[in-house]
């Protein structure tokens, strides 16, 4: 058997090992490659900078599991730690259940109390709220119909400060929203920025990249932090490297093991083609 | 100590989930079988916490309210008839609530949201911006590219088979696959991403804890001796 038959029937779990040796060695011994600021970074960055005034209210929203943590938790805590820098009232919910399990590990790394921030005040968390579109759509119309207790001390919405002038969609100024899928940015579109005029800024996995694109460019969402790459950047812009930039490293070599992979098997392919014949 | 436990059953159960790389084997059943259980079950408990903070909230403050909840229960528990053969009917009527409102509350935006937005925006996506070059090809791009996709699904008439719209239907071809390998890119950054997430907390990469370390290389090494040591007593070659 030839050298490009060998690698025409090479054994996947060669293929794994060598992912594995690609990610862990830059994590453990960090190469420093150069990371340039993309325009998405900046648009993100600017935003939260020039857009979010003090005073406004906005929504806080990680629409994700633990299972998109990896990609999607980096830019979350950096996102936090801008918004604090600010005096805004936060309101986190999330629509998917493991939202508040997500929010509960980032305050382990972001406590709002260090930045003045007082719980009930300045800032709530409303945990999850079950029923997908259907529920945001009522959220919108009616804060306190939809969620009875907050999440943290389990009391009536009525006995924190913060919520006198929350009441419906029309009284957030911006929902921050971080995403796996749905419900997400589509559900938010339709029900928040298109109802009631809410602006909206979407972190999403590279997966969803894609299909945000034309939101982005019709004006709809202000502004999209896609993936990890651009949250390493972020961070840089915030002077607060974090979790994003220590795995960019392994992002370049991790994609350079894909684009040899696929370089190589085409030449393997097509060298062997005609020996099938 | 609480934390320690909790740290090696994290690595433990990563661990576990990704010995599938290596072949089926016990440990990926057992962390699977796990996760799938803990995840269930925290999904019902939030769920059951909503319910409970709903009826402490505001649906007990009457009885009218009170035999609201109650019925809007009954219809929830209705969603249970499908497992059975004579009850199955009844799960439909949930279903239909269900379908109905969402469908409604999704229709009264979306075609605003999703369709007339994109084509407002498309109209507006100018052909030439003084100055800026990149942006000036990308706008004409879209501007050919994104009709020339319509187009491409339109099969009704003889115009079809027209030597021009031939053109089009290669330059729509184009374009979609430049789409789908726009996808796929991003596609791979999302699985990798996930996977150096977890790596960095097997190395106990900081925030993580620095006992992941320990724990990763003691756990790695029992599951792939067990699963290596397994196939050379028993002689047997994993599946590639």
């Amino acid at each position: 058997m030839s050298i490009m038959e060998k690698i025409n029937n090479l054994d996947r779990r060669i293929i794994y090992l060598l992912a594995w040796i690609f990610v862990l060695f830059p994590l453990i011994f960090p190469l420093g490659l150069p990371i340039p600021i993309s325009s998405d970074a900046r648009a993100w960055h600017s935003y939260v900078e020039n857009n979010v005034n003090d005073g406004d209210t906005v929504i806080f929203s990680p629409m994700y599991g633990t299972s998109g943590m990896p990609e999607l938790f980096p830019m979350t805590v950096a996102t936090m730690k801008h918004l604090l820098q600010k005096d805004v009232k936060i309101v986190v919910l999330s629509f998917w259940t493991e939202g508040p399990l997500v929010f509960t590990a980032l305050l382990r790394q972001v406590n709002p109390a260090d930045f003045g921030y007082v719980y009930g005040v300045d800032w709530i968390n409303l945990g999850y709220v079950p029923g997908s579109e259907t529920a945001m759509g009522a959220l919108a119309t009616s804060f306190q119909n939809t969620v009875a207790n907050d999440f943290v001390e389990g009391r009536p919405l009525s006995n924190f400060a913060i919520m006198d002038n929350i009441k419906t969609a029309t009284d957030i100024d911006l929902i921050i929203s971080f995403e796996t899928g749905t419900p997400g940015a589509s559900e938010w579109l339709r029900q928040w920025n298109t109802a009631y005029g809410v602006p909206m800024i979407v972190g999403c996995i590279g997966v969803s990249v894609p299909g945000m694109i034309p939101y982005v460019n019709s004006g709809q969402i202000s502004a999209l932090m896609p993936g990890l790459t651009v949250s390493a950047e972020y961070e840089l812009l915030l002077q607060k490297p974090g979790l994003a930039v220590a795995g960019v490293d392994a992002v370049s070599t991790s994609h350079l093991l894909v684009v040899l992979l696929v370089v190589i098997g085409n030449i393997a392919y097509f060298m062997t083609r005609g020996d099938e014949k | 100590m609480v934390d320690i436990i909790a740290v090696w059953t994290a690595v433990f159960f990563t661990l576990g989930i990704y010995s599938i790389l290596y072949r089926e084997n016990p440990w990926y059943r057992i962390a699977e079988s796990v996760y799938l259980g803990v995840a269930v079950g925290y999904g019902v408990s939030v769920d059951l916490l909503y319910i409970r903070n709903q009826w402490s909230g505001q649906w007990s403050a009457s009885a009218g309210m009170m035999l609201l909840f109650a019925i809007v229960m009954v219809i929830g528990i209705l969603w249970y008839g499908r497992f059975n053969k004579n009850t199955f009917y009844l799960y439909r009527w949930p279903l239909a609530i269900v379908v109905g409102t969402g469908i409604g509350m999704a229709l009264r935006t979306v075609i605003f949201a999703q369709f007339l937005e994109q084509i407002v925006a498309q109209t507006k996506t100018p052909f030439f911006v003084a100055g800026n070059m990149g942006t000036t090809i990308n706008n004409i791009l879209i501007q050919i590219m994104v009709p020339s996709v319509l187009l491409y699904f339109w099969f009704t008439g003889t115009a079809r088979e027209s030597a021009p719209m031939k053109v089009v239907e290669k330059i729509a071809r184009y374009t979609m696959m430049a789409g789908f390998g726009s996808a796929y890119g991003y596609t791979v950054l999302t699985r990798y991403s996930l996977f150096i997430g977890r790596s960095q907390f097997l190395l106990g990469i900081p925030p993580n804890d620095p006992e992941n370390q320990l724990a990763f290389i003691a756990i790695a090494f029992i599951m792939l001796a067990s699963m290596i040591g397994w196939d050379l007593t028993h002689k047997t070659t994993p599946e590639a």
